[in-house]
């Protein structure tokens, strides 16, 4: 979960000489705002400091929020840090002749969405300040990619900072205008989830030369990563002259199918774990929304005849947990078992865990039926395996 | 629910598990543990061999006890089971959290905040005893009025309240005097007993249990219980209770844990053996 959660802590109970209406902003913010601020309380406590990211481009625009513990009711300063010295917004209102646009022009202390105004204010402005820095380098190849691209909503460029890697332009390409939150039933997201692909551009002033291939990742909000991992996408290459035009469709499709695939995953994972219930007996616990785990409760035993026709002796069964961790591309993927012992315990009391186990026979193109059922059989002989390893570990801490 | 709460008649197939994409709550587990002297009753010999892991195939005739080792007491075993439990617990889910608090003749608090934190478990844990005397009642009044306000609690925060009391008096029928009143935590009970004497009443004492729990419980409670005296059948009891009260089917049809096993005649009579699920008369051992 982002950090506002736990910042939205301190606010309330840990700065105890906040003023009530600097806190009254603060909490506004914290609670109506979906990026992921940063909020600690220097040594004087009642001046909070806040820093602004820019989650997509990666960057954090620091800005820090300085509240006056004299007069509370004037909007704090903002102070920028020294890689975003150029940025002036205030001189650029002025310069533009709307100096009264700025929510700054009419703060009203009273008013506890003035905090959230003024950094959405900010936001939107040092966006606009980055694309046209990045506009006014002088390269043919990166103007002409900008051009293709910056009509797009939601679309973020800067310069990468000097300090990093010189002369070089990060683009951040929204993807995919779709609602996520749709392909998953009971989706618990808190805020719509977004895939971005980052484009770092070197600069080039000269001319008559190939220009050299763009670095390329994807990345995506945090929550969507319950869904689909856009760490294991494989990018389609960048082929030489390519530009972003005619780069972008081809990456957009094949994100489509994956992200179908994704979806229809869930419903894969979910019969699964209902198939689970008929070798198994009921599942103890089973995650309902992405079904990614399940455990059920198993008992396993030996058993000897003995020779003169009694009746069969068994030893005493061990009970034991089968815990499933079930992949984001399962059925390509197979799930990961972990036995947990309820009879053998380490000398901390903690019962025994097995290592995680994915190299029993599988094969997607089985039914879930025949898949719990290939699992229980290899099971039947893996339990005594793990038994034994249990005994061992308990052999060895003596 | 997961299934239909009314019973298929007898012989009818148990309805199939079905996983509806509804959100499951993480769990605040409040663990209630008997402190009265019959926790220092002895398990079985069996028990010791537990507690250090080792389930060899040759158990001595009778019981004996194994060298000079100390006996198991009733509540050794509780505390190893509660640690089985927490340790399954996270392993499902590391959000679920867990309190502790002790039955004398009525409750006291052991720990009184809900924490996933491990270690802090097991440090309250230790830190129960049973009494050296015997007390004259049960009173369950403080503990459903903590479990209720906890309930209420819970739920704002999204999470499902839970008590799990563990009983171990034989003669001693708990009592409550708590009002009729919306019901917000489900309560399972494992009752650790002696075999049914002259001198003892445990199936009055297991009566008046399923009454509190009907009494009180939002969602299906399990009432386990022994009096075997085996910590294996103690902590399968505490694994049973592993269950998220959301995903249960009724008692009566719990149809876990399955003998993992190649499909063989003896392996079928095995199961019925030890895995027969709990009627609402104690079991004649």
């Amino acid at each position: 979960m982002s950090p506002c959660a736990d910042a939205a802590a301190p606010a309330s109970s840990s700065a105890p000489t906040l003023a009530p209406l600097i806190a009254a902003q603060l909490n506004y913010l914290l609670s109506h705002s979906k990026l992921p601020f940063k909020v600690w309380f220097p040594s004087i406590p009642s001046l909070p400091r806040l820093t602004l990211p820019l989650p997509v481009s990666r960057r954090s625009l620091a800005g820090d929020f300085v509240y006056n513990a004299l007069y509370p009711k004037v909007a704090p300063d903002v102070v920028f840090g020294p890689d975003d010295e150029g940025f002036q917004p205030l001189v650029d209102y002025a310069e533009a002749g709307n100096g009264d646009k700025s929510c700054l022009a009419h703060w009203d202390c009273r008013d506890p969405g003035g905090l959230l105004a003024l950094v959405e204010e900010l936001r939107e402005l040092y966006i606009e300040y980055q694309k046209r820095r990045v506009g006014e380098v002088d390269d043919a190849r990166l103007a002409f990619e900008l051009s293709t691209v910056l009509s797009k909503e939601g679309i973020e460029v800067c310069m990468v900072p000097p300090t990093d890697r010189p002369d070089e332009v990060k683009f951040a390409v929204p993807l995919l205008d779709m609602d996520y939150a749709k392909l998953v039933q009971g989706c618990p997201w808190r805020s719509p989830q977004k895939i971005h692909l980052q484009v770092i551009f070197p600069i080039s002033r000269r001319v008559n030369t190939v220009p050299s291939a763009p670095r390329l990742k994807l990345m995506s909000t945090p929550e969507l990563k319950s869904l689909f991992s856009v760490e294991d996408v494989k990018l389609p290459p960048w082929l030489n002259g390519m530009c972003l035009a005619e780069y972008l469709p081809s990456l957009e499709e094949n994100l489509k199918v994956l992200i179908v695939e994704a979806s229809a995953s869930i419903g894969s994972r979910r019969r699964f774990i209902e198939a689970l219930a008929l070798p198994f007996g009921r599942p103890l616990e089973a995650d309902p929304i992405f079904c990614r785990r399940a455990t059920v409760l198993c008992i396993s035993g030996v058993f000897t005849f003995l020779v003169c026709n009694k009746m069969p002796e068994t030893s005493i069964l061990s009970g034991f947990s089968v815990h499933f961790a079930i992949p984001l591309q399962f059925p390509k993927q197979q799930p990961v078992l972990i036995l947990q012992s309820s009879q053998h315990c380490n000398v901390e009391g903690i019962p025994i865990m097995s290592p995680p186990i994915n190299d029993y026979p599988w094969s997607p193109r089985w039914d879930v039926t025949e898949m719990v059922e290939r699992i229980y059989d290899f099971l039947t002989d893996e339990c005594q395996n793990f038994k034994k390893f249990c005994s061992d570990a308990i052999t060895q801490q003596k | 629910m997961a299934t239909d709460p009314t019973t298929p008649p007898v012989g009818a197939p148990v309805l199939r598990y079905s996983l509806p994409p509804v959100r499951l709550p993480p769990e605040d587990i409040l663990f209630c543990v008997d402190v009265d002297v019959e926790a220092r009753a002895e398990m079985k010999a069996a028990a010791a061999a537990a507690s250090s892991g080792s389930t060899s195939s040759s158990q001595p005739a009778g019981g004996a006890r194994v060298g000079t080792r100390p006996p198991v007491r009733r509540m050794d075993a509780v505390k190893q089971a509660m640690l089985l439990f927490i340790h399954g617990k996270l392993a499902m889910c590391p959000d679920h959290r867990f309190a502790f608090a002790a039955l004398g003749e009525t409750v006291s608090m052991v720990k009184k905040d809900f924490s996933s934190d491990a270690s802090s478990a097991i440090e309250a844990i230790h830190s129960i005893s049973a009494s050296e005397s015997r007390y004259v009642t049960a009173d369950l009044t403080q503990l459903f009025k903590i479990a209720h306000q906890e309930g209420r609690r819970a739920e704002l925060q999204g999470r499902l309240l839970r008590v799990v009391l563990i009983y171990c008096r034989s003669s001693t029928k708990p009592q409550h005097h708590w009002p009729t009143k919306e019901k917000n935590f489900t309560l399972d009970i494992i009752y650790l007993h002696d075999k049914t004497g002259p001198d003892n009443c445990p199936q009055k004492v297991y009566d008046v249990l399923v009454d509190a729990l009907e009494h009180v419980s939002q969602y299906e409670g399990y009432i386990l219980e022994s009096s075997q005296g085996l910590a294996r059948v103690l902590f399968r009891h505490t694994c049973i209770l592993l269950s998220h009260p959301l995903q249960r089917c009724i008692q009566d049809d719990i149809d876990f844990p399955k003998q993992v096993a190649k499909k063989t005649v003896a392996a079928e009579a095995s199961q019925k053996e030890d895995g027969t699920p709990v009627s609402s008369q104690l079991s004649v051992v």
